[in-house]
């Protein structure tokens, strides 16, 4: 599983040789203002997220991993600092190339998977195909392969509400897959779910990313994620904490299990 | 590796669009049919006031009209037997516009120039306007401002003494809710003109006096009303010969009308015998002295019962006028018409004036009717459209432009308000309708307003669908507007 040219890497650079930076973030911080008691979500991160990378944020409960999350998805703005996309200011973007950018170029999945009540599994899959103009037909055809994908084929015809957790989570990831991203963002995707069904999504993740290429973001403080990702970040209070390959974590577990 | 190339969204096609906004009207159909419920009745609310109001308008009209015509014969009864009061004949004079004819007819009985009687025309219509203040005002105002004179005797008194118009103005200083129509300057000079219209009156009175003593002279003893009934005849001729000016047309209805008055006071008269009276009251258990015209015509609808008046009626030699039964009976059908007109008078009396002729309490239900209406269409559409701020934060996620999202919410609320103001209208129409039909009867068919109603429909659809979307507008912008992550935290 583990990929043989890891260790020639340094330490924070992903396995890869192609090193294009797809997110990168300047001096990124966020207050929120909730009747003027400040809470100082994030407090000045910079990172750089590379094309491909299946990266893993970590922490606790109230760290910041989903400010964070908004932050690079372009679904909240900064209130100090940048955030370039593929070398784009977001905060230069309008609200239609914004719109297109969150239709294309990113995948969201949520904790609370967020479907559309009203609509059957493949009509939520097809509902951002329709935004990025693609013809009903052929949105129905390209909904039912990534059905298929996630392993839902049968249950197209379902609404969220006659569905698992864990198919509605897959339903929301064949969703964030349905005009073929660059990125995909999760936050905690395995957090409302039981061991077995959090294991089958992580598994979808990883073949994700091992076969289709696409970067993968993923806060969660489920530890299998560990084996699934190529890097670790750890927040904690807003702060980068720590960015390590998945390699240097696992010698450092094992020789704190040798100990 | 995947590279991204940013573009921008396209607009998504307005079908999509109203596809996307119908599954989810229908997901949501409870809560829509509250909204709806709360539009529609609202609506019927005001297209039922709205239809109730325009009826009432129409039949008003009609039954003024048919009143009108109604009194024909009466008027002229009138016209025939006195000369015009003052007060008319200044009506007439300041209407010189509406009937040419009339004004042409009293220059002749008054032997005066039609050019010189239109010199006077403004002098009555400023007479008018005085008389019309004058009598808007009570009794204990009145005597104040002008002592116990009335009609045009208020105009000589002030005329003959400058001291009274000196009276009028210090007691129109105690009156200040009473506005004078004209200033004081303006008065005096109709003063200065009056005596000669005075004088004219006078002259045209008597006039209509000698002309009135004409006609009765070739009565030959006939009834008034019986002479009328042949103004279509040889009557007609001598009433042109006396000087009263009367087309064809007028001469015809005249006729009619007369006629059927004659019939009805024989029929009336019929009533003195006691014979007669006493086997009415007999056939309806009453005392014979409690029988009156009305229970009569309402007996004599029935055609056997008509036969038997007239029967009567010849049996003791009274004169009939050649009525047969199905003549009366028509006519005291007719009766009962006139009957129903004089109460849609009064039923209608309260029509006109406020906003859109409503009259003053509809104007005020409407608009309460209004407002009640915008805030709960304002509350239904604000929940709606709250309620569903996670749905729209992930609509944007996904790639939705601010303006389709304002489309769906514009477009639910234009369904909701349609169905709601189609419901509604049609419910207050139907309400409105039946209850007038419940008032006006037959009245109702003759004088149906129907173009009208028809607009008022459309117009309270109208309003149910502006109302919607208008209380759709300001959530669904704000939602919008919003960055997605922020809508999603509004719960
Ligand atoms: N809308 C908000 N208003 C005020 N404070 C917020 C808001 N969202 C998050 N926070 C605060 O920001 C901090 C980070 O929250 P979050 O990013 O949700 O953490 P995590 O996802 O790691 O649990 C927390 O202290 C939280 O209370
Ligand atoms: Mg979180």
């Amino acid at each position: 599983m583990k990929a043989p040219t890891a260790m020639a890497t340094p330490p924070t650079a992903p396995r890869k040789e192609e090193r294009r930076i797809i997110i990168r973030t300047l001096g990124m911080k966020k207050q929120y203002n909730r009747k003027g008691q400040i809470t100082h979500a994030l407090r000045g991160i910079d990172v750089e997220i590379y094309s491909g990378e299946f990266i893993a944020v970590m922490g606790p409960s109230g760290s910041g991993k989903s400010t964070f999350f908004n932050m690079i998805g372009a679904l909240d703005s900064p209130s100090e600092g940048r955030v370039f996309i593929d070398e784009v200011d977001v905060a230069q973007l309008t609200a239609e190339e914004l719109a297109f950018l969150r239709c294309r170029k990113i995948g969201y999945i949520f904790q609370s998977y967020n479907l559309i009540q009203y609509m059957t599994a493949l009509e939520n899959v097809t509902t951002p195909m329709a935004f990025g103009g693609v013809e009903p037909d052929d949105a129905r055809k390209r909904g039912m392969e990534i059905l298929e994908l996630v392993g839902l084929q049968e249950r197209w015809s379902h609404r969220p509400i006659e569905m698992s957790g864990g198919q509605q989570q897959r339903v929301a990831i064949a969703r964030a897959l349905a005009n073929r991203p660059t990125v995909l963002l999760c936050d905690e995707p395995t957090a409302n779910l039981d061991h077995h069904t959090g294991q089958e999504i992580l598994d979808i993740l990883q073949n994700l990313s091992q076969n289709q290429g696409v970067t993968i973001i993923c806060a969660t403080h489920d530890h299998r994620m560990m084996n699934v990702c190529d890097r670790l970040m750890w927040i904690r209070d807003g702060g980068i904490e720590r960015i390590a390959r998945r390699d240097e974590v696992e010698v450092e577990l094992a020789g704190i299990e040798g100990e | 590796m995947k590279t991204i190339d940013v573009q921008s969204q396209p607009i998504l096609s307005f079908a999509r669009t109203l596809g996307l906004a119908l599954s989810a009207v229908r997901y949501r159909l409870f809560r829509a049919a509250v909204t709806v419920t709360v539009i529609a009745v609202a609506m019927a609310f005001l297209a039922n006031i709205l239809s109730e109001s325009l009826i009432k308008g129409a039949i008003a009209v009609h039954a003024r009209d048919g009143i009108r015509e109604m009194r024909l014969a009466e008027t002229w009864v009138a016209n025939l037997s006195v000369p015009m009061p003052g007060t008319a004949l200044i009506d007439r004079l300041a209407g010189h516009d509406e009937e040419p004819s009339r004004i042409r007819e009293i220059a002749g009985l008054a032997d005066i120039s039609e050019d010189e009687l239109a010199d006077l025309v403004p002098v009555a219509v400023q007479a008018r306007t005085y008389l019309q203040f004058f009598e808007r005002l009570d009794y204990g105002r009145r005597r104040v401002l002008v002592g116990t004179a009335s009609g045009p005797d208020i105009f000589r008194r002030l005329a003959d003494d400058p001291a009274a118009v000196q009276r009028l103005f210090d007691g129109l200083l105690t009156m200040l809710s009473y506005r004078f129509p004209t200033e004081r300057p303006d008065l005096e000079q109709f003063l200065t003109e009056w005596p000669q219209l005075d004088a004219w009156i006078e002259q045209i009175r008597a006039g209509q006096a000698r002309a009135i003593r004409d006609v009765h002279r070739h009565l030959d003893g006939r009834h008034l009303l019986a002479a009328l009934a042949e103004a279509d005849g040889p009557f007609g001729e001598i009433l042109a010969e006396s000087g009263f000016e009367l087309d064809d047309e007028e001469r015809a209805l005249i006729a009619a009308r007369a006629r059927e008055a004659y019939r009805a006071y024989l029929i009336e008269a019929s009533l003195a015998e006691f014979e007669i009276r006493q086997n009415i009251a007999a056939r309806r258990d009453i005392l014979p002295s409690d029988v009156a015209p009305l229970l009569l015509w309402n007996l004599l609808r029935d055609e056997d019962q008509a036969g038997w008046l007239l029967g009567r009626m010849q049996a003791l030699d009274l004169e009939s006028d050649d009525l047969d039964a199905a003549t009366l009976a028509r006519l005291a059908r007719e009766k009962a018409r006139e009957r129903l007109m004089m109460v849609a008078e009064l039923a209608t009396a309260d029509t006109g004036g406020g906003f859109l002729g409503l009259g003053q309490r509809m104007t005020w239900l409407a608009f309460v009717s209004m407002l009640v209406c915008v805030v709960g269409i304002a509350n239904a559409m604000l929940m709606s459209v709250t309620e569903r701020f996670r749905e729209i934060a992930t609509l944007k996620c996904l790639g939705a432009l601010d303006g389709f999202i304002m489309t769906v919410f514009l477009i639910e609320a234009a369904i909701l308000g349609v169905v709601g103001g189609v419901a509604g209208a049609i419910g207050g129409l139907i309400i409105g309708v039946l209850r007038m039909l419940f008032r006006f009867r037959t009245l109702l068919l003759e004088a149906f307003p129907l173009t009208p109603l028809f607009f008022a429909s459309l117009v309270s659809i109208g309003v149910g669908v502006l109302l919607a979307a208008v209380a759709a507008v300001y959530p669904s912008l704000r939602a919008a507007k919003l960055a997605p992550m922020e809508a999603m935290r509004i719960e």
